[in-house]
Parts: C-alpha cells; structure tokens; sequence
C-alpha cells in the first residue's frame, strides 16, 4: 500500500506541561497551536487541540493523511510506577537478575543511595527449569510442569502482562516459545506476553530481561492510550493514521507500537533531534550539536553529516543522565536503540544556590512549574536561572513572550542581589552574570557529552538550539567551546513538534552474533542478515508496506576481540554482493579510532550484535520563505559581562532580520523563544528562516 | 576554639584567602571532573580484560604541577587516596627529568607507592608554553602481572618477590619514543601478554584525551591564573572538609573489627581505628592493628588512606570536592609493620580485604559519632574468586568481584543488590562469561532466610554458584572474608549470616576456608558455590513492624517458620497478620533470651540447616546485643 503524501500533516508533541501542535499545509507552510495538556487524559487535550487549530485554519479534518505523535507517556508510566501488574518467567537460579542489575550505581560516596524498585516484584518472578547454552544447544530441556506451576501462579496473581527472559534465548528460541505457549493457554489472551528473543534476541542477561521487562510493563498501558487517542481523534473526524516517534528518531505505526512499547519510551525527546537533523541537512548544516533548553533541564545530541548519533546503553527511570555513561544504574536498563542525549539539570526554572564551600551553584534543584521563578509572582523567594537572565535584560521585563503571563524583573533582580550579589559581595549584574556563567558552564557538560567524550571535536559542529531557552544561552555555551555557529530553527518553542512531521517510517531487527570477523565469511553473514531482513519484511508488510517502499540497511556491532563495549558501523557490500568483511573490520578501526584516539590492527576484530534496518523515507515539509527587513521592534539596557558593559540592545523580531549578518548585542524577541545574540556575534536570516548567529562575522 | 569562631575564622579564609574568581572556581571544578569522567569512559570502552571492562576496577584522575590530586574520574571509591604516593615518588624520582611526550609506568608498593602488583599505575606529564602544568594518571587492576598465581592475587605468596613483576617508576615513552625494554620485559612476564598490552593501550589512550583538554583549560585561562585557581580549589576543598569535621562533636572513639584469618585453621585478624575530632581537624590512629601476616593480605598504605578518605566523603553532609587539599583536614596514622602498612617484603596482592575490612572499622567508630547516618555491617567486601585454566587451546583468567549485600540503615532495611560503598564494581553478565569461558554459571541472587534480621535487617545474603565445563578442570584461587566473624548489627540488630564456599552442594559436598593458602582445583563438571555474608541488622528484631515482615514472606525473602522462629510474628489464613498470636510469640520470645548462652541463635541456625551445614563454629562473634537491653 503506498500513502497519499500530499494532503496536510499533523505534528503533535505532549509534554508533562504542554501540548504542541504543528499543522503542516501541503504546500510547506506551517500553523502551530501550544495549550496546556490533560495528563489525566492526554488524548482529550489532543483532541481539542487539533479541533481548535483546524478550525482556526478552515481545514476538514479529513485532509489530515497523517497524524506523527511523540509522547512521553511511556517515560511517565515507568516513572510513577504505573506500568501494568507484570509477572517474569526466567530460568532457574535467575529470578534476582532484575533486582541486582549490573549492581553499579550512579552515586559515590553515599551511605544512603535508595534504588528504584525493580518493575517486577520477587514473588511474581518465577523460575523455569531448563537451560540452555551459550551455541543455542540444550543443557538441560524444559521441564513444562515447572512453566505451567509458574502460569498458575502468576493466574492467581491477575497478572495484565508477563516478560518471557531465559538465559541464552538470543542463540535459541525455542524453550521461550515453548514457556509462551504454556502462558498463552492458561492466562489468555488479554494477557500481554512479551518474549525476549522476539524483542531483542541479543547477549547480556540483566539488559535483555530488563528490556524485556519494560516491554511488558508498558504493554497494556500504551495499548490502551493509543486506543483512546484514536477514539478522540476519530469523533472530531480525524481519521489518518497515527505514526509514533521511536526513541531512536523513526517513526512506527501506531498498531507496532502498541506491540513493541519499548521502542518509544524516549519519544519525546527524539523528535527535536530529528527534526535538527533533517532540517540542518536540507539546509545544509549536516554537522550539528542540539541544544534543547527547558525549565528543568538541557538536553544535547550530535548530528553528523545529518544522522544522529544513537546509543544501546540507556535506562529508564534514572532521572537526570548527568554525565554520559559512567553513572548508570540509576534505573531500569532498555537496550535498544535510543538517540544518544546528553542531559543537565540546568533549565530555566533552576536553583541558584551559594554552597557550603562558598561556590555559587545552579541546579539541579528546580523551583519547578510552581513555585516557578521568583519573577513569576507565584510565591517564589529562591532566584532561579530565569530571574538571572531577567535581570540581565536579556529577556522582556513585562512579560513571558507569548505566554501572556506578566512578569516581574524588579522582584526578580531584587532576589538575586539578596540572595547572590551580597554574599558574593559584588555587584547585582556582576552575580547574574556569574550565575549565567556557571549554568552554562554545567550545560557544557552536556555538550561535551556527546562529542568530546566521543572524541569528537565541537568546533567543527554548528550548535543547534531550541527549546523556550536554548537561543537564550546558546552563543554563550558555544562560546565556551570554542564553537562558531549557532543556529536557531523557525518556532523554537513548538521545534519538536515539527521534528515529528520530518521522520522517515523506521523498523528495526538485530540479534547476536558472537564470532571472530576471521572466523565467518561472507556468506555466513549474509545468510544471517538475510534472515533479518526476512522478519522485518514481515513486520513491514503488516504496516501496509511492500517490499519497493522501503530502503534497507545493514549495520554491525563490533570490538576488538576481548572488549566488552561495541561501536556500530555500517556493513558495505563488496562486488558479489555479499558483506565486505575487510571493509567492515577497516571501517571499524576508523571508528574506533576517531572515538578513542587509537586502533589496534594486530588484534582481531569481533562481531557482537547484527542489525537490519528498513526505512522508508517520507516526503518532508518545506518551509515556506516569508520575506524580511521588516521593521519593528525596540530596545533595552542589556549586560554583557563587565567587558561589554550594558549597552542599550535593540529587541527586534525574526522577520526583522536579513540574509545580510547584522552585529551583536541584538535580542531577536518572538512569541515563544528569545534569541540572544552577544556583543562579537552576528545575526542573520537563511533562506530556511534559520537565524544563523556567527562568531566573529563581519556585520 | 568555640564552633562560632571556628565558622568565622573559615568563611575568612574562605573569602580572603582566594584570589581567584568563584565564578572560575566553579566552572575549572567542573571542567576537571569532566576530563576525568571522560578518562574514565575511554578506559571503560576500550579496555580488554573483563576486570576492567565488566568489573570497571579502575581509576582515573588529574593532579595538578605538584602532583596533588585535583579530580577523580566516577569509578573506584577504594582508589580515591591512590594517586599521592605514587605522584610523590615520581616526582622525587624524575622531579628534574619530566618532558614532553614521556609517559611513566609503575606498580610497586614499596618504591613507587603503589598498592599491589595488579594495579599498574600509567602517568602523562601535562604541559603548556613548555611548563610542566599537571599530570594525567591512570590506575588499572591488570588482569594478570605474572607471579606465583594466575591473576597475580595469590592470597597464599608470603613475600612480594613471589607476585610478579615489580615496576618501579619508569619511562615507558620517552619524548613519545615508546620504551621497547620495558615493553619486551612485559610481554616476557605476564600470562596474557595480549590483554595486557591492550589495557595499557586503553590507559595512554585515556591520557592522550585529557592532555587535549586539560590543555584546552590553560589555553582558556593562562598559566598563571590557571595555578591560581587550582591553589584555591584546593583550599576551598579542605575548607568545606573542615567545616563538617568541625560540625562532628569533638571526642575519640575506637572500634575494633576482624579478618577471619588464613587457611583451614585461621586466627583471626584484628583491625583497629581510634577516631579524634578536635575542632576542624581529625586524627584517624590505627594503632592497636595486628602486625604483618604471613599471607598476601598486607595491605599498603595507599589503600588505607583511601578508606578513610572515602568515609569522611561518604559521612559528610554535603559534597566535598575530590581536591587533595581535603586531605589536609585529616591525620591518618599507620604504623609501620603493621598489616595497614606493611615493610618489604611482605607479601600483599590480596591486600584490598584489608581495605574492606577498615571501611567496617571506620563505620563501627563512626556509628558512634553519628549514628543516623551510619548502616551496620553489610558483606564486608568484595569476594574475589580467579578462576583460571585452557579453553580452546589458550589460557584463560576469569576474574569476579562479588559484593551486595548492606546492613540495614537506622531507618530502612539494608539494600540488596548494589555494591559495597568502597567501590562502584559492576557484575558480569553469566551470558557473556559463558559465551568465552569454560563454565557454567548455575544461579545468580538472593538466599532465602539470610541476613541479620533487626527492627531494620540487613540484606539478604547472595549466592553465586559456577559448574565447570572443561574437560582439564580449572584451578582458583579465592579471597573471601566474614564466616566466623559476622558483620556487625547496630543498636541491637543481629549479625549478619556467615559466607561460605562449598563445593558440589548437597549430599557429600565439602567447604573451602574463606581464604585458601592453595589453588582450589576443581575437575570437570564439578560445582563451586560461594554465599556472601549478609548484610547485619539494626535495632531488636522484635520490635520489627510486622507488615514488614510479611511483606518479607510475601517476596519470599524469608518463610513463614523464619518469620514465626525470628520475629515472632504469626500470619493469619490470608497472609496477613494475626496480631494476637504475634503478640503472645514475641513475649515468648523475649522471655527466652538471656537465659543462659545461647550458641546459635534460630536465624543462624535456620540458615545453617538450609545449607546442610548444621554444625559451625562462631568465633569473636560479637554477643547478641539486645541481651544488653534487659534492664529497661
């Protein structure tokens, strides 16, 4: 079945506190729509929010094709703890593996670290007897009367979904099969079954199970969520078919998301960095680092030559990933790909704190949506990072843009030179300057994240910011780094909700193959890859896809013989066709040592995970050029740091700008963002409407 | 001095005696522990030996010109005093002889304060301008440095000449030359010449990042100012470090806690800690520690140091920064001679049981000093079994660190499942050790009715068990700890439950000493099991609020025999509680107690039946301590 691509598409993004709307006309012009969303009934906010904007626009909702959703519910439900009741089946002598994860955790030097509690309880985690070995061959067969005491049990707990995890099941399915079998008929099929070697047939236990786990506890959640957002969307008319970001940037349909829930656990932020990526590569920014600037936290990722980077080491659950992968543990390890983001507990609404020591602090504390900063007038006495901006000048002193909600930068600067200035005993702009200068000092961090701690070089990216903070901060964090560009997308504050109408229908198999790349040949590889690509035809045929409309791709997770940590590559093809196994171990040795600064050719090069991709490319909106130069806007005092002093800076709006760069200090003011352009950058507009700012450019 | 003014006299030093910006301050801190954490990762990634890449026993840091500490990489806890010793033997030894592109290696405790053979410390000078501004160092446990026993952590070596290839301080690049003798002597004295050379790759790796951005800071700041902050960051850290000594009260405590001793018939150990708090400054005196031992388990300094360092971090209120200048607030006094700070030739490659065992003793002081903040004894350390033989026609070393289990906190049940607060070791996965070794690993988690049960009990016990599937057997050799000297309960909580090594569990096993002073070999097929010690309680047992332990029963952490012979408590037909019959069970209970010596008590006893070992001896066993609460 091929789609109708030219009717009008809907971008629709849920936040815990907003819910974004982006309606995309066939001819590339865009309508946005922001209301507060309904966690109690997150489709029911959706749904009057899509009526509301297609009734603005006089658009049916029948020339709606297609509805791109990124949620976080799935994020949430594990959270809060309110994932199904979810029953385990593992092999015998392994039922604690949830509970003792890898033991690591995110934190020294504490006595009092207090761990989420595994999402399966011990007395629903039962054992079957059977094992199986490392090759697949059988060490001891399936004992079924011991499976069937399990689905007794597990009956009379009233289980709603059971994760199926047996040792060594990646190398052969057939005892998980056979236990899924015995589950199905005594528990039913309402039951929400999920078998790790269906879902992520790869090596290392803790992960595969917890994975699996996480599969199954989110199951019949999500199932019933898209089931009700697909009742709202059809009572108003609505009837194209729901598509679902993927933690890892693709989209699915709704129906394999409700199947494989794993896979959109970090849907929310995915879309964002899509959306960079996409955009920066019609652009022609293919290099870029995301900055996505909150009210709690900032979040980066890498794009390079317009694919983003992705990570198998993720949890859910964790909180904050303060420092890329040296602290996990924190949470509930989810083993499939997922954009590699970098966050920070550094967002508008941060704490700005004088520590013990005598060190000014920002974050990770928030004051959150309530009491919110001390300028919001909502009880707030703390400064937070937004009340160091404001009294800065660098954002409105009457009003949130857009937001309608007064502001006051009086009660704001007033607590930053209670709070900060006298005890630091200097001068009120002086502490808010410094205050800006530590957050984004700690934003660095993120930053350096994803590319200096993956050997790459952040000067040769653009920084790519959105977010309601990111233009604000993000020539100061590049500044840090050294880095020369920053580029700030049209609708900064509704960006990620446009990122979801830039995404390619993505789905993906993988399973392990542990072997010396000397040790197996071409052929043996192509056959295993060919097996993939069988299953994924499958699944990509239950989507409504036949075999011409869809690219497919072949990666490999390799490391040297004796690591215990992969880099993927992609597997070419030599001239029969079939895996180039030189070019792989090469392109490997290129990786790893761009990565890490060195390779080892004298050791052999080994192959853990295959992966199979298929892709099916969407055609995207183009943005509509409006024209610039308009003329309009002010100014206000604005401080730079004691260098540039506080001169009076002209608050313009984007349309303002043009393709000529215009010098810095300038504030760029729009309804939902405000871009900062420091005294030593430039502004100008592309022919995208990017505001692209440049350091040192010539006005 | 008086509280108040000794506040004063810090904030004054805290706001005149910095010269540079608290704004930079904070910034250059963060900056330094991001290089670190990014050494850190590089190892973490590229590193070849499992005990590196899976157990992650390894650490990183920068020190500044001086050679003074100034960050340490998220990894080992146990690590965290390791640097100074060997950077001030470095520079004594190379002060005038420090260039560009030189890269110094060592390992040995006795000349280049190192701590034991395994830990191969690899250093990179820093420059910039042509000044030398600040080190890179890195510490790897490797997996095998030659010696009397694969793994090179023979508990049973009694002089160091025994445990492998001793490195004093050495050049192994000289003006980015490698050092080909040095490389070939190395390859010639290890048993994985492979992995070795792979790991010391990851570590010069590691240095190479943090000289791109520790240079990247200097280039930012300029020398001068860079020095300056460094100074301050250093005075900042002793200054916080004395602010909460100074919020401790002021007093000497002592505990004393032990080693269960070498070999079948072991004496037990004993390790002892006085604590003073006198104003801003702590003395930490281990007189009082019993002399060297004839076995590898003489632990240098550098480790101890560490330990003590480690629990002030871990007792403090706040955050205290990883800057040498913390060091300065605190006296640590070892005597010479003794098993925390041995004289050559004492054997010591199984040393870090004495660093786990003085984490104990540092908590039982300070459980008096600060009791809320303090959990009873937990495992008591890492189990560190190496089990090594041929597979597929090559030599293998597996190399494990087993730990979970904590005592309970005075206010929640120890946590089961993370590692022990001296060092944030992960598991291996049984998947993977399977994929490339010999074995089977025929179960992995909780034991049922184990731990110390308390108002508050500590962690279950866990329980790892191996099969093996080489047709030659393998060979291991095993450093474990606690069997008949049991964690410690606090405020009346029991002890926690003994380890235990059994071999072919069931009819006709047999048990191995927690310290064997020989490899224990095992033939194909045969089974080795190994029980941690569980984590110790706190607070009477019977004073346990009964959900609690029904809940127990419910998880299946304990049954319901226990929960009745234990804490007296007495389930109903639906699994709730029947309070009537728990009330009347506990006044039994507590009539029962103190009459006369009880040799073991029901929680011991249940656990020792469970495992078919009825009959166990308990020595220096600390008395059940809410006999003592009889009076009241």
């Amino acid at each position: 079945m091929s789609r109708s691509q030219s009717g009008w598409r809907l971008g629709v993004d849920i936040g815990g506190t907003f819910t974004d709307l982006v309606l995309a006309a066939p001819d590339g012009g865009l309508h946005t729509h922001k209301l507060l969303s309904t966690p109690d009934d997150y489709g029911r906010g959706i749904r009057d929010g899509v009526a509301a904007l297609l009734g603005r626009q006089g658009i049916e909702p029948a020339a709606v094709d297609r509805v791109v959703h990124g949620t976080t519910v799935a994020t949430n439900a594990v959270l809060e703890g309110k994932g199904a009741l979810t029953g385990l089946v593992t092999t015998k002598g392994f039922r604690d593996v949830l509970e003792m994860r890898r033991l690591r955790i995110p934190e020294m030097y504490t006595l009092n670290y207090r761990r989420s509690e595994p999402l399966v309880p011990r007395r629903l985690r039962l054992e079957a007897d059977e094992r199986v070995g490392p090759e697949g061959q059988v060490w001891r067969p399936l004992d079924a009367a011991s499976v069937e005491a399990a689905a007794e049990r597990l009956a009379a707990a009233g289980v709603e979904a059971v994760a199926v995890c047996l040792l060594h099941a990646y190398a052969n399915p057939d005892h998980e099969r056979r236990v899924a079998a015995i589950l199905r008929d005594r528990l039913g099929d309402d039951v929400f079954l999920t078998c790790s070697s269906d879902l992520l047939p790869v090596i290392r236990e803790y992960e595969r199970t917890s994975t699996t786990v996480i599969n199954a506890y989110l199951g019949p959640v999500i199932r019933g969520y898209l089931g009700r957002l697909r009742e709202h969307l059809d009572g108003i008319g609505v009837t194209a078919p729901i598509l679902v970001m993927k933690s890892d940037g693709g989209i699915m349909s709704a129906a394999a998301a409700a199947e494989k829930p794993a896979y959109i656990v970090e849907s929310g932020p995915a879309a964002g960095v899509i959306g960079a990526a996409h955009a920066g590569a019609r652009d022609g920014i293919a290099d870029c680092i995301t900055l996505d600037m909150g009210g709690t936290t900032a979040k980066a990722s890498i794009v390079e030559a317009g694919e983003v980077a992705r990570t198998g080491d993720y949890e859910v659950g964790a909180g904050i990933n303060l420092s890329s992968k040296l602290v996990m543990g924190g949470g509930h390890a989810l083993k499939l790909p997922v954009i590699d983001i970098s966050e920070i507990g550094a967002g508008g609404g941060s704490l700005v704190r004088i520590d013990a020591g005598g060190l000014v602090r920002v974050g990770p504390d928030s004051a959150g949506a309530v009491p919110g900063p001390v300028a919001y007038g909502q009880g707030g006495t703390e400064p937070t990072f937004c009340d160091a901006v404001l009294t800065l000048g660098w954002l409105n002193p009457d009003y949130l843009v857009g937001g309608g909600l007064a502001i006051d930068a009086g009660a704001a600067a007033q607590a930053v030179a209670e709070r900060i200035a006298a005890v630091l005993g200097r001068d009120v702009l002086d502490a808010a300057h410094g205050i800006l200068e530590v957050a984004c000092g700690t934003m660095m961090r993120a930053v350096k994240a994803v590319s200096t701690y993956r050997g790459r070089d952040p000067r040769d990216f653009a920084l790519f910011a959105f977010g309601g903070n990111g233009p604000v901060v993000a020539a100061a964090i590049a500044d840090l780094l050294e880095m020369t560009t920053v580029v700030v997308p049209p609708n900064p504050g509704v960006f990620s909700a446009y990122g979801l109408l830039l995404s390619d229908v993505e789905q993906e198999a993988a399973r392990s193959h542990l072997v010396l790349l000397s040790e197996t040949g071409p052929a043996a590889l192509d056959a295993l890859y060919r097996e993939l690509e069988t299953g994924l035809a499958a699944d990509m045929a239950a989507e409504g896809y036949a075999a011409g409309d869809y690219a497919l791709r072949r990666l490999a997770e390799l490391r040297y013989e004796g690591q215990a940590h992969e880099l993927a590559v992609p597997v070419p093809a030599g001239p029969d066709g079939l895996p180039d196994i030189a070019a792989m171990a090469a392109a490997f040795g290129a990786e790893h040592e761009r990565t890490y600064g060195h390779r080892a050719d004298a050791v052999a090069v080994e192959s853990v995970t295959l992966r199979a991709v298929a892709t099916v490319a969407v055609d995207k909106p183009a943005p509509k050029p409006k024209p610039g130069g308009a003329n309009a806007g002010g100014a206000r005092p604005a401080f730079f740091g004691a260098a540039a002093g506080r001169p009076n800076v002209p608050v313009v709006p984007r349309e303002a700008l043009t393709a000529a760069p215009r010098g810095g200090p300038l504030i760029v003011e729009e309804y939902d963002a405000t871009c900062v352009v420091p005294p030593g950058w430039t502004a100008r507009l592309d022919a995208a409407q990017n505001i692209v700012l440049e350091k040192g450019g010539v006005a | 001095m008086t509280r108040a003014r000794l506040n004063a006299r810090l904030n004054a030093r805290l706001n005149t005696g910095r010269n540079a910006d608290p704004i930079a301050l904070e910034v250059v801190r963060n900056a330094l522990s991001s290089i670190a954490d990014e050494m850190a990762l590089v190892i973490m990634r590229t590193a070849y030996s499992s005990i590196v890449r899976d157990s992650m026993d390894y650490s990183t840091g920068l020190c500044d010109r001086h050679g003074e500490a100034v960050a340490h990489g998220l990894t080992m806890a146990l690590h965290l005093g390791s640097f100074p010793d060997g950077m001030k033997a470095l520079i004594a030894g190379y002060g005038d002889d420090t260039n560009p592109g030189d890269i110094f290696v060592f390992n040995d405790p006795y000349t280049a304060g190192g701590m034991h053979l395994p830990d191969v410390y690899i250093v990179k000078p820093l420059f910039y301008g042509g000044e030398l501004e600040g080190y890179a160092a890195t510490l790897v446990h490797q997996i095998d440095m030659g010696g009397i026993a694969p793994g090179s952590t023979a508990v049973y070596a009694t002089e160091i000449f025994q445990e492998g290839l001793r490195i004093p301080v050495l050049k192994m690049y000289e003006a980015g030359r490698p050092n080909e003798t040095f490389f070939r002597l190395m390859h010639a004295n290890t048993r994985v010449p492979d992995k070795l050379a792979g790991d010391m790759r990851a570590q010069v790796a590691a240095c190479n990042t943090a000289e791109r951005a520790y240079g990247g800071l200097l280039e930012r700041y300029g020398s001068e100012t860079f020095r300056t902050i460094l100074a301050d960051l250093h005075d900042y850290a002793e200054a916080v470090t004395r602010r909460e000594i100074a919020a401790l009260p002021d007093g000497q405590w002592s505990f004393i806690d032990y080693l269960d001793g070498l070999g079948d018939d072991p004496e037990p150990i004993p390790l002892k800690v006085t604590v003073t708090i006198d104003g801003g400054r702590m003395i930490v005196d281990w007189a009082g520690t019993s002399p060297e031992v004839p076995g590898a388990i003489n632990c240098p300094s550098p480790f101890v140091k560490s330990a003590v360092q480690l629990i002030v971090k871990c007792i403090a209120d706040g955050e205290i920064p990883n800057f040498e200048g913390f060091a300065r607030a605190i006296d640590i006094r070892l005597p010479e001679g003794t098993i925390v700070n041995p004289r050559p030739p004492a054997a010591c490659a199984a040393r870090a049981i004495v660093g786990w065992r003085a984490i104990d003793v540092l908590l039982g002081a300070f459980a008096q000093i600060v009791p809320d903040r303090i959990p009873a004894a937990g495992e008591g350390g890492v189990t560190f079994p190496a089990i090594s033989g041929m597979h597929r026609g090559r030599q293998f070393v597996l190399s494990e660190t087993l730990a979970g289990s904590w005592g309970a906190m005075p206010d929640r049940d120890g946590t089961f499942g993370i590692p022990n607060p001296g060092g944030n070791l992960t598991n291996q996965p049984a998947e993977m050790i399977e994929a490339l070794h010999p074995l089977e690993i025929e179960g992995y988690g909780m034991v049922e009715n184990s731990g110390g049960p308390g108002r508050f009990r500590g962690a279950p016990a866990y329980r790892r068990q191996y099969r093996v599937r080489a047709p030659g057997g393998v060979q291991m050799v095993m450093r474990s700890d606690r069997r008949r000297i049991l964690p410690y309960g606090l405020d009346g909580g029991c002890p926690g439950t003994p380890s235990w090594n059994i071999v072919n569990p069931g009819p006709g096993q047999r048990t191995e000493p927690v310290m064997p002073m020989e490899a224990v070999r095992l033939a194909d097929g045969e089974v080795f099991c190994h029980i941690g010690a569980g984590g110790a309680g706190q607070g009477d047992p019977l004073e346990r609020d009964p959900a609690l332990v029904a809940e127990d029963i419910a998880e299946e952490r304990i049954t319901a025999d226990y929960a009745a012979a234990v804490y007296g408590v007495v389930l109903g037909a639906a699994g709730a509680v029947d309070a009537q019959a728990t009330d009347a069970a506990r006044a039994e209970l507590r009539k029962a107690r103190g009459k006369g010596d009880d040799p073991a008590p029901a929680y011991l006893q249940m656990f020792q039946d469970s495992l078919g070992l009825p009959d166990f001896r308990l020595e220096g066993e600390r008395r059940m301590v809410y006999a003592e609460k009889e009076g009241d």
